[in-house]
């Protein structure tokens, strides 16, 4: 695991918050997210469902529905001048953006691909508009463990897994040099998930990055460099991965550790808010052990902890 | 006829204050007409045959020297006594089907629901044309020609309010209470049913005008002398091509507006329902 | 696709299909036979006497042994399950009987008449189904703005309108305001021979009301659903790939959500003809809605009958056909199933 921290940066994300408009209500769906990415580094964006983290990844490929907000800016840096994310052309981003320099590989295959085609249409479609030989599809197939026959079957004839492996083949086929992985590895058992994330440590390796968005702090301990805890729309602490995993400062990441298997294997107390009707303060405090009067305040992410009462600095 | 599709709309609150106000003024006019403006359904006068839209005859006059105005509510009323009439019959005829298919169920139930399905594709115009012509024209049989072709959403809705009752808990406790089939089909079934069978059989009226205005404008439907907006408009193609537009315009316009305002009030209602009742409630 | 895929997805497809014919006509046969006793019945309720009518004016002078001889020789006081059996036996032998109000064979009315009808439905279908993709799609690609306001609203206001008055309005205009176009007929008054040119020329005002009256539940449906399935998964996720916004559009957006829309189009072709009785009333066409309508003022069962259960079999059969594309078109149903 590289712990070397990169000094030039590919993708820059600063301020950006997300808020959508419903009829009687606004959703909070990520808030104040300052976050950069370099060259080689895989960064897993960490936390419970629901607490915005694919609104996150759609935000950055301009993918959100018309009712979306969006303020902040995140730059990607390439050759050339670097391109603001949220403020770019639609057309910019469909032309030169998605999927060739910034593949996303969706949350819940089974509905991300194209119930009337085949595997092997979708992804020799894909290769085609990125200007890649079309017989190329079996080689990138084979990279994420799907066989040739493979391919011919319709999506609702494969299996979650396969699923997966194919939504994950057609975000790598262009080789972008950003991938935002959401929740690859739901719906496959272990050897696929360790398999799947050694894809993407090896892109990394490589040179490439990677933004694994996951709920599962044990796939994040296998591949990533630095961890980023989502909790209400909020990163709530950003450390490099090895200093996170053995000392988490944050109550709520020192509790979704807890929560694992291998350790205390207790489950974190209360549920969290609804993005609608956030606490003004911090908004972890009704189910913090740590929480004083000050937590009303919302705390700042300085340096990498979002607490006014970070664990390891209580006397 | 067309179906209005106002799906998943949200309607402005100011449309609906409108719609309503329309409706209101239109069965009031309907209602009121003979107390309000008496007239003899066979005046004629020929010394004012086709006269263009002026201060004395705001919508002109027809062939025969009548004021179209005047007449159009006249067929308003007809039209909508006939509509609400036969949209009565469908209801009852639907409610009758699906109930049937409803409170059985099992084969019974399919066996029904396909047969609802396949009439659903039958050509329902043709059907009644046929109706009528095997009934002599006439009022009865523009009745019963709309409801034997217009009961089938009823049928449906009632179908399967009764299924998914018969799956909730408070039935199972009456049944085993003791209570009777009949006793539950009173009692529990049926205050339930009822505010959706009301809402179809409104929903209903506009269709069943339409397939009067139809039938009518064929000259299949009410007598020729009656005022009713499908009569007025067949009346008004004969003078439409002597150059006289007018007698047509105010009828169908009428039909036009009712129905706009009854299909904006109706998708108020219909937004407040569960989906799938909605999807039946297609006006 | 390797062969070994395509061959069995074929085998299955055309076993598949079969099953799909046959699980129709166990419903569309017996409806048929519903639909003909039902109308049999009413027929033979019907106050009409049909000798009476077969004889028309000559009715008048008629003895009683004249209108007893054709009594007996059409049966019609056999009792009704055998004038019943007798009626079918012959439709199915292709008799379809003599029409009372047009003196001749049904079979020669329908021959004569049906063409038109058929022309002037399916020009409209074809007319509206091009519409409404081009329109509902544009609609639904600019979600929320004033072409897609204007059109909805467009759309609810036609859908409004009764069809005849639209045939009348557009009359009016065209024709007799704006002379334009011919108000009515297939030729002109003067022509002596058919060409197709002036068919088309006078085809165009009721073509047009037709497929105007039809469109806005096609619009409004097209609009709808392209508009739901631009927020779908597997959309976002074919942008997401830097797919070319046509690409998106007509691979993946329109295939699924056009999808239903063929079935729709099978359900809602009674509409269309009812739709097209009442335009070839309006502008005066020698289809089967004016022989309609005159059978039903002359109460002639027979061809009343014959256009009724002819219809309902046409409408039945595009219905079948649409499923058969419906399943041809997505791979998930199980043409067996």
């Amino acid at each position: 695991m590289t712990t070397t921290v990169r000094t030039s940066s590919l993708l820059a994300i600063s301020d950006l918050t997300v808020r959508f408009r419903l009829p009687d209500a606004t959703v909070h769906a990520v808030t104040g997210i300052d976050v950069t990415v370099a060259p080689g580094e895989l960064l897993a964006v960490v936390g419970e469902s629901g607490c915005g983290k694919s609104v996150l990844a759609h935000a950055l490929l301009g993918l959100l529905p018309a009712n979306a907000a969006v303020t902040g800016t995140a730059l990607l840096h390439g050759d050339g001048a670097p391109i603001d994310l949220l403020t770019a052309d639609d057309k910019i981003l469909a032309r030169s953006v998605r999927g060739r320099r910034i593949g996303l590989v969706p949350q819940s295959p089974a509905t991300a691909l194209t119930p009337v085609r085949t595997g092997r249409r979708l992804l020799e479609e894909t290769l085609r508009a990125h200007g890649r030989p079309r017989a190329e599809a079996d080689t990138v197939a084979a990279g994420v463990g799907l066989t040739p026959a493979d391919l011919d079957l319709y999506p609702h004839e494969l299996s979650g897994g396969m699923a997966q492996r194919l939504a994950t083949a057609l975000a790598l086929a262009p080789d972008p040099p950003l991938l935002l992985a959401d929740e690859p590895t739901s719906g496959l058992d272990r050897p696929l998930v360790d398999a799947t994330l050694d894809v993407l440590r090896q892109r990394c390796d490589n040179g490439a990055a990677v933004i694994l968005i996951t709920h599962d702090l044990a796939a994040a301990q296998r591949v990533a460099d630095s961890v980023a805890v989502m909790y209400a729309s909020r990163i709530v602490e950003h450390r490099p991965a090895a200093g996170f995993f053995a000392g988490p400062r944050h109550p709520y990441a020192h509790a979704l550790l807890d929560a694992l298997p291998d350790r205390a294997f207790a489950p974190i107390p209360g549920h969290p808010p609804m993005l609608t009707a956030l606490p003004a303060g911090c908004a972890f405090a009704p189910r913090c052990p740590h929480a004083a009067d000050d937590c009303g305040i919302q705390p700042g992410l300085h340096p990498d902890v979002a607490c006014h009462h970070p664990i390891g600095d209580r006397p | 006829m067309a179906e209005l599709t106002l799906r998943r709309s949200r309607m402005p609150r100011p449309a609906i204050t409108v719609a309503t106000a329309v409706l209101v003024s239109a069965a009031a006019a309907g209602l009121l007409a003979p107390v309000l403006w008496p007239l003899d359904q066979s005046a004629v006068d020929l010394a004012q045959t086709r006269l263009a839209p002026s201060w004395a005859h705001p919508a002109g006059t027809d062939d025969l020297g009548r004021d179209v105005a005047h007449r159009t509510v006249y067929g308003l009323r007809v039209s909508l006594l006939v509509g609400a009439v036969a949209a009565l019959v469908a209801t009852i005829i639907g409610g009758i089907v699906g109930g049937i298919a409803g409170t059985l169920g099992g084969p019974v139930d399919r066996i029904l629901m396909r047969i609802v399905d396949t009439v659903a594709a039958l050509p329902h115009l043709l059907l009644g044309i046929f109706i009528v012509a095997m009934l002599r024209p006439g009022l009865g049989a523009v009745v019963l020609s709309v409801g034997l072709t217009h009961w089938l959403s009823t049928a449906r809705i009632v179908r399967s309010e009764l299924l998914s009752l018969r799956t909730r808990p408070f039935i199972d406790a009456a049944i085993s209470g003791g209570a009777g089939r009949l006793r539950v089909l009173t009692r529990h079934l049926l205050p339930h049913v009822l505010p959706k069978l009301a809402l179809a059989t409104t929903l209903m009226v506009p269709h069943a005008v339409w397939h009067e205005t139809a039938l009518s404008f064929l000259g299949l439907g009410l007598p020729p002398h009656l005022a009713s907006l499908g009569n007025m408009i067949n009346d008004g193609q004969g003078s439409l091509l002597t150059g006289a537009w007018w007698p047509s315009l105010m009828p169908g316009l009428v039909i036009v507006i009712v129905t706009l305002a009854l299909a904006t009030v109706v998708a108020r209602w219909r937004d407040r329902l569960d989906p799938r009742v909605r999807a039946e409630l297609q006006l | 696709m390797t062969p070994t895929a395509t061959a069995r997805r074929r085998r299955r497809g055309i076993a598949g299909a079969g099953a799909v014919v046959r699980r129709r006509l166990l419903v569309a046969v017996p409806v048929l036979i519903a639909t003909s006793i039902g109308m049999f019945l009413l027929g033979a309720a019907s106050p009409i006497d049909p000798a009476k009518q077969y004889a028309g004016a000559a009715a008048f002078t008629a003895t009683e042994e004249n209108l007893d001889q054709i009594r007996a020789n059409w049966g019609v006081d056999d009792p009704l399950p055998v004038q019943y059996v007798r009626w079918v036996g012959n439709l199915l032998r292709g008799d379809l009987g003599w029409s009372t109000s047009r003196h001749e064979p049904v079979t020669a009315v329908l021959g004569a008449r049906a063409g038109w009808t058929l022309l002037l439905v399916s020009a409209a279908l074809a007319l509206v189904l091009v519409t409404s993709l081009v329109l509902g799609t544009l609609a639904a690609y600019r979600r929320g703005g004033l072409f897609d306001r204007g059109l909805r609203a467009a759309a609810y206001a036609v859908e409004a309108m009764p069809v005849f008055w639209l045939g009348l309005a557009a009359i009016a205009v065209f024709a007799l305001t704006l002379g334009w176009l011919p108000a009515g007929g297939l030729t002109g008054v003067t022509a002596t021979t058919t060409t197709a040119a002036d068919v088309a020329w006078h085809l165009i005002l009721p073509v047009g009301v037709l497929a105007i009256s039809q469109a806005p539940w096609f619009v409004l449906f097209v609009r709808d659903s392209v508009a739901e399935s631009l927020r779908d998964d597997h959309v976002l996720a074919a942008r997401a790939r830097g797919l070319p916004g046509r690409t998106v559009l007509f691979g993946h957006a329109m295939r699924t959500a056009l999808l239903p829309f063929l079935t729709l189009i099978g359900t809602h072709l009674p509409e269309l003809v009812g739709g097209a009785v009442l335009v070839e009333t309006v502008f005066s066409l020698p289809g089967l809605g004016a022989v309609t309508v005159q059978a039903a003022l002359g109460s002639d069962f027979p061809l009343l009958a014959a256009i009724t259960l002819v219809t309902t079999a046409v409408v039945l059969t595009a219905n079948l056909l649409t499923d058969l594309a419906y399943a041809a078109a997505d791979p998930r149903v199980r043409l067996d199933g």
